[in-house]
């Protein structure tokens, strides 16, 4: 092991002791158990520790677009607010994460942004900065806590073959990629290899502003932002701002239904820098449509989400890909509790693409993936929680590669 | 850290004390009980715990307003040994309000059985993992209630598995000798038999205070006052 390995390697173990040794201080309240409230109540912070560990996902099932895996990262994460106002707040989510056992740890700013009510007796809200992504609904749960698995769903994390900065020359060179989300090549734009985009990424906020209307029963949200759902960079074609909106009714308590929709720049500008001249660089963006449902009653939590994802990228040379790169992902999740704090939790999830046509034949332009995931949290004290988690992942390509893994983690949050 | 070892130690002898109040020596005669009374001042009160920030929202929260809480519990450690045997059913409630518990502290003997109804136009989860007493009531809406009966003696924190901030403490006795200070710090506490009792100030598990009461038996009323730094 190289010693930059090593030492990144103690350095996980360290933060991982760490995090194993927090149900003793919480239990002995040496750690807050409620958010910290100071400055005369104007500011309030609160935090969230992690570390998930797992058997090796050789098939790269769980890698995100930080190129480690899901399941194996430790990850601390502070968030505070500050009422600057009656009607305006400042709130900053600052996170450091990074792979159990090696890889490059970051510390970045998750969120930071205003949130502004200009109307004090309209239910009218703006948001700016780097905001949260207006649409979907798993892009609410923020917080470990309010996920019931450890991995996340297929369309807000899974690594399809497409990239922003590299596009395929043609369909055989995307084709030749089907199933290699986390490690791709292709000949125009950058050529080193790198990880393709999830149809939403899950992790990052969007730089923008955001105005949100309405309250319980019915409310609405329209963003500006830059980039688009996978990729929510500033690097992205020049010119192309994002728009993303999203309606959320509760017709009755326990509730909830959601649509979204948006529409935004995909490929990045140097790629389309290079095409310029050529006519092929206004062919670019990615639009998504998204629906969701969230019933809960007694010990129940049950929730659905499907997203659907075309991207234009532009067609260089035969066999073209000529038409839009369609996905597909829908998930099922339901939560029960069993006993007080104990729960078992599942999710069944899928993700396909429409098919383009290569030298090879016609096929799905990136291998469908499956995954169910099933498993149970235990809460060691109230805000000390323990998960186990099951996970098994079919990715349909050229070879099957099938992957089960058991993964655990441990959270603490205050 | 050793003050909060400390603060943690006298807790957990206080929640002792809650869980196994000893008997107190007095003497049954026909002398007339007693009433305690006093005024408990609270010290650099606890600020009611904000939400965690919403940083996945999408526009204002529903305006939270966290209650004073300057409430606390006065109770005697040790009582005579008839009050142990005083039973018949009971009944408290605690109404979930505005994503807050109320009242945020409750004081009930043995055997009570508390209401929790939702009075928030949305779901409330109320649970709590205290070894005193499990329970996890589940999700449901506005108007509907479910109730608890609490049989062990000791400390109970409540919460809602929905809205994080929410909590409140149920405290549960073995005897009658108790009482919840109102808004401006007093207490009173009735009928209490001739004898010597250590009297205890309890506030958030954080702080508390104690001293030794001696009644008389003259039906006079006793004045015992705490402060709580």
């Amino acid at each position: 092991m190289p010693p930059t390995s090593r030492v990144r390697s103690r350095a996980s173990c360290a933060c991982l002791l760490l995090l194993l040794g927090l149900p003793a201080f919480a239990a002995a309240q040496i750690v807050p158990s409620t958010p910290v409230t100071t400055a005369g109540g104007r500011l309030t912070v609160s935090g969230e520790m992690s570390a998930s560990l797992s058997g090796h996902d050789e098939y790269y099932f769980n890698y995100s677009d930080y190129d480690y895996s899901m399941l194996r990262q430790v990850r601390f994460d502070g968030a505070g607010a500050f009422r600057v106002g009656p009607r305006l707040s400042l709130l900053a989510d600052v996170r450091v994460e990074g792979a159990v056992g090696g890889g490059s740890w970051r510390v970045r700013p998750y969120a930071l942004f205003v949130r502004l009510r200009p109307w004090p007796r309209r239910e009218v809200d703006v948001q700016a900065g780097l905001i949260p992504p207006v649409f979907g609904a798993f892009s609410r749960r923020a917080y470990a806590t309010d996920n019931p698995l450890i991995g996340f769903p297929l369309g807000y994390q899974y690594l399809t073959s497409l990239r922003h900065d590299a596009l395929p020359v043609s369909a055989d060179g995307l084709l030749l990629m089907r199933g290699r989300g986390w490690r791709t090549r292709y000949g125009v734009g950058n050529p080193a290899p790198d990880h393709g985009v999830p149809l939403m990424d899950g992790l990052d906020y969007q730089t923008g502003v955001e105005v949100h209307a309405g309250s319980e029963p019915i409310e609405a949200s329209v963003a500006l932002t830059a980039g688009s759902l996978s990729v929510p960079s500033l690097d992205t074609a020049a010119g192309g701002v994002q728009v993303s909106g999203r309606v959320a009714y509760k017709p009755v308590p326990g509730l909830r239904l959601g649509a979204s929709a948006s529409h935004g720049p995909f490929v990045a500008r140097t790629v389309v820098d290079s095409l310029e001249g050529s006519g092929l660089a206004t062919s670019n963006g990615q639009t998504a449509v998204g629906a969701d449902i969230e019933y809960s009653f007694g010990y129940w939590v049950l929730r659905s989400e499907a997203i659907y994802s075309r991207w234009r990228i532009p067609a260089i040379a035969a066999p073209l890909v000529s038409d839009p790169l369609r996905a597909f992902a829908v998930y099922f999740e339901g939560r029960y509790r069993i006993r007080p704090g104990l729960y078992a939790a599942a999710r069944v999830d899928r993700l396909d693409f429409s098919d383009i046509t290569g030298n090879a034949g016609t096929m799905p332009w990136d291998a469908p993936v499956r995954r169910v995931e099933a498993g149970g949290g235990y809460s060691l004290s109230r805000n000390v929680l323990a998960k186990m988690v099951y996970q098994y992942n079919w990715r349909r390509g050229v070879i099957e590669r099938r992957a089960g893994l058991a993964s655990a983690q441990l959270l603490f949050w205050f | 850290m050793l003050r909060r070892l400390l603060t943690l130690a006298s807790t957990l002898a206080a929640a002792a004390g809650v869980l196994l109040p000893a008997r107190a020596s007095f003497v049954p005669s026909a002398a007339s009980p007693g009433t305690l009374r006093g005024r408990v001042d609270v010290r650099n009160a606890m600020m009611a715990p904000e939400p965690r920030p919403g940083i996945s929202d999408l526009g204002v929260d529903l305006a939270y307003e966290g209650m004073d809480r300057r409430r606390t519990v006065v109770y005697f450690e040790s009582a005579p040994q008839p009050a142990f045997e005083e039973g018949g059913e009971m009944h408290a409630t605690m109404k979930q309000q505005n994503e807050t518990f109320v009242p945020h502290l409750l004081a009930i003997r043995v055997g009570t059985i508390v209401d929790f109804p939702n009075g928030d136009p949305f779901f409330h989860n109320v649970f709590s993992l205290s070894k005193v007493k499990r329970f996890d009531l589940g999700r449901y809406a506005r108007g509907r209630s479910k109730s608890v009966r609490f049989d062990e003696p000791g400390i109970v924190r409540v919460f809602c598995d929905i809205h994080a901030h929410m909590n409140a403490f149920i405290l549960v006795f073995s005897h009658r000798f108790f009482a919840v200070t109102d808004d401006e710090g007093r207490y009173r506490i009735e009928r209490v038999p001739p004898g010597s009792y250590t009297v205890v100030a309890w506030y958030e598990g954080i702080k508390q205070d104690s001293r030794t009461v001696t009644m008389a038996g003259d039906g006079r009323t006793v004045e015992a006052d705490f402060t709580l730094r």
